[in-house]
């Protein structure tokens, strides 16, 4: 092979892969948004940067707590990386809050939403214990500068978040309410 | 570095006769043709391609609203594009150096558009996971242009990969990380050959080594630094005995498979001085550490400068610390180096001897 040829080759590959591993990641997530359930969740801002993606807010929630209560089926027995499955059922003021969760897979219910936990390291113990888990939805990346304004309003106003969750469980963010507000809302792309 | 070194070696040889200046001026210039020796101005296309690279993932990171979200994908993915492009047609006309800025460039336009996506989508996942991404297609880029700087860029990314897990996850030699980094050292020393990119090797073992010493701070334990020590000893001995399997490909590999295997025998020897903290033990590690020092220099110091200097290092320390610690008494520390040193003497006597047999019986040796 002509070794112009080989390094035209070589770029054409590389790109494309790369391509592809980024419209993988983008569509995705575009189709979360477009086709995912939408709940609504109330959250309280601080104020930290990323390196690589900037400023941006942790958002910390009410359902990032899993009372031991409402979580049925089996616990598992031995030490290892967990997921939890959690049930979304809206309230009276919009707000979605858990209604039931599992260590395995939820059925679908109408006038709920299953979101399913990162994975989370979970040890087992004689009593029961609340369970704390993440969603992958605990950042929110705004323009330099801005998450400090966010990290003020938490302490007089409510700030919600509108989730889309996917029917696999996996929660993206979609828009951001101050006092009822939207402040941001997320484009497909 | 090497190539002074060269310089002043030919100057001698030219000095003694031994060979004429012509030929002396075509070896440097052999020297200075190569692919790898240092050129002032491609270092510093080097350092302008890394400068533009940071610009490039802080901009993004700046989330600047002057350019649209849309914008700021497509643009990326057209740098992207156009860097590799660039890459393969300078390849293609034989500028090299400059083909390998424009990689450097086209890998950090790879990597910016992972954390634009992060950034766009929200994902709160860590950094360690884009850093994963981020190096695997990094070595795809590597493979497919065989080039250096690409590995280069692997191995930082591997080490970022590395230092992230360390400072947020606790060790677990279940967990798929625990086991990632090892896997991305093996894949730095498979580039290493593959593209020619010797001193990568360098990033390649210490990441190694330092993620060993990560397991055992974990670990603490007496068990784990014993097994290093051992590790690191037989390591060295497939590197540096001459019958061993491994000693060719050692020896071809340079000074560092030996050196950082020794340097993995002594951060496991340095737990165990912890372990042992009484008399006898003191005993026991400090002639283990003082006799590895002395076999290390017997049987790697004539090749491996690197290994000779640790060794003399080691072997250095451990007097001072039983000195100040004393086994048992000062006077038997005392008792302790003075039998250590009639040892050592008699064996730099046996080598001596050894020495001169070996030359009297080479055909052609100077008598």
């Amino acid at each position: 092979m002509k070794p112009s040829l080989r390094f035209a080759l070589a770029a054409l590959l590389v790109c494309l892969a790369q391509t592809a591993a980024l419209a993988y990641m983008v569509l995705g997530r575009a189709a979360i948004l477009r086709s995912g359930e939408t709940v609504m969740l109330r959250t309280a801002p601080v104020d930290p940067r990323d390196l690589l993606r900037g400023d941006y807010v942790i958002l910390s929630y009410d359902v990032s707590t899993v009372p031991a209560s409402a979580i049925s089926g089996a616990w598992p027995k031995e030490e290892g990386r967990q997921s939890l499955w959690v049930r979304l059922v809206k309230g009276a003021d919009g707000v979605s809050t858990v209604s039931e969760a599992a260590f395995q897979p939820l059925p679908a219910l109408a006038g709920s939403v299953v979101a399913k936990s990162l994975p989370f390291d979970y040890w087992p113990s004689d009593t029961k214990s609340d369970q704390r888990v993440s969603y992958g939805i605990e950042r929110y990346y705004v323009p330099e500068g801005e998450g400090r304004a966010l990290e003020t309003a938490r302490d007089s106003e409510t700030l919600t978040v509108a989730v889309s969750v996917g029917g696999d469980g996996t929660a993206q963010l979609r828009a951001l309410y101050r006092d009822g507000t939207m402040v941001y809302e997320e484009p497909l792309f | 570095m090497y190539r002074g070194r060269l310089e002043r070696d030919l100057a001698i040889w030219v000095g003694k006769g031994l060979i004429e200046r012509p030929q002396a001026d075509a070896l440097l210039a052999e020297y200075d043709g190569r692919e790898s020796s240092f050129s002032v101005g491609r270092a510093l296309m080097m350092i302008a391609a890394c400068l533009i690279a940071a610009a490039l993932l802080l901009l993004v990171a700046s989330n600047w609203e002057a350019i649209p979200r849309l914008m700021r994908v497509v643009l990326l993915l057209a740098s992207i594009w156009l860097f590799h492009g660039a890459a393969a047609w300078l390849l293609a006309n034989g500028r090299r150096g400059l083909a390998q800025s424009a990689l450097m460039l086209g890998t950090a336009s790879f990597g910016a558009s992972l954390s634009l996506i992060g950034q766009m989508y929200h994902l709160s996942g860590d950094l360690a996971d884009m850093l994963v991404v981020w190096f695997a297609f990094t070595v795809l880029t590597a493979v497919a242009f065989r080039s250096g700087a690409a590995s280069f860029l692997c191995g930082f990314l591997a080490w970022a990969y590395f230092i992230d897990l360390v400072s947020d996850t606790p060790f677990d030699w279940s967990s798929l990380p625990g086991v990632l980094v090892p896997g991305m050292a093996a894949v730095l020393i498979g580039l290493v050959y593959y593209t020619g990119a010797a001193r990568l090797r360098h990033l390649a073992y210490l990441l190694l080594l330092g993620w060993i010493v990560w397991s055992l701070a974990v670990e603490e334990s007496t068990r784990a630094a014993a097994l290093l020590a051992v590790v690191g000893a037989i390591g060295f001995l497939l590197c540096t005995l001459p019958a061993s399997p491994l000693s060719a490909v050692a020896k071809r590999a340079g000074a560092a498979p030996a050196f950082y295997a020794f340097v993995a025998f002594l951060i496991g020897i340095g737990g165990l001085h912890m372990e042992f903290d009484d008399a006898g033990g003191r005993l026991g590690i400090g002639v283990v550490t003082m006799a590895a020092s002395v076999g290390a220099i017997m049987l790697a110091g004539r090749d491996n400068g690197a290994v000779r200097y640790l060794a003399y290092i080691a072997f250095a320390l451990e007097i001072l610390y039983l000195a100040a610690e004393t086994v048992g008494s000062i006077l038997g520390t005392s008792g302790l180096f003075l039998v250590s040193g009639l040892v050592v003497a008699l064996a730099a006597w046996v080598v001596i001897a050894l020495e001169r047999r070996m030359v009297a019986v080479t055909p052609g040796g100077v008598q």
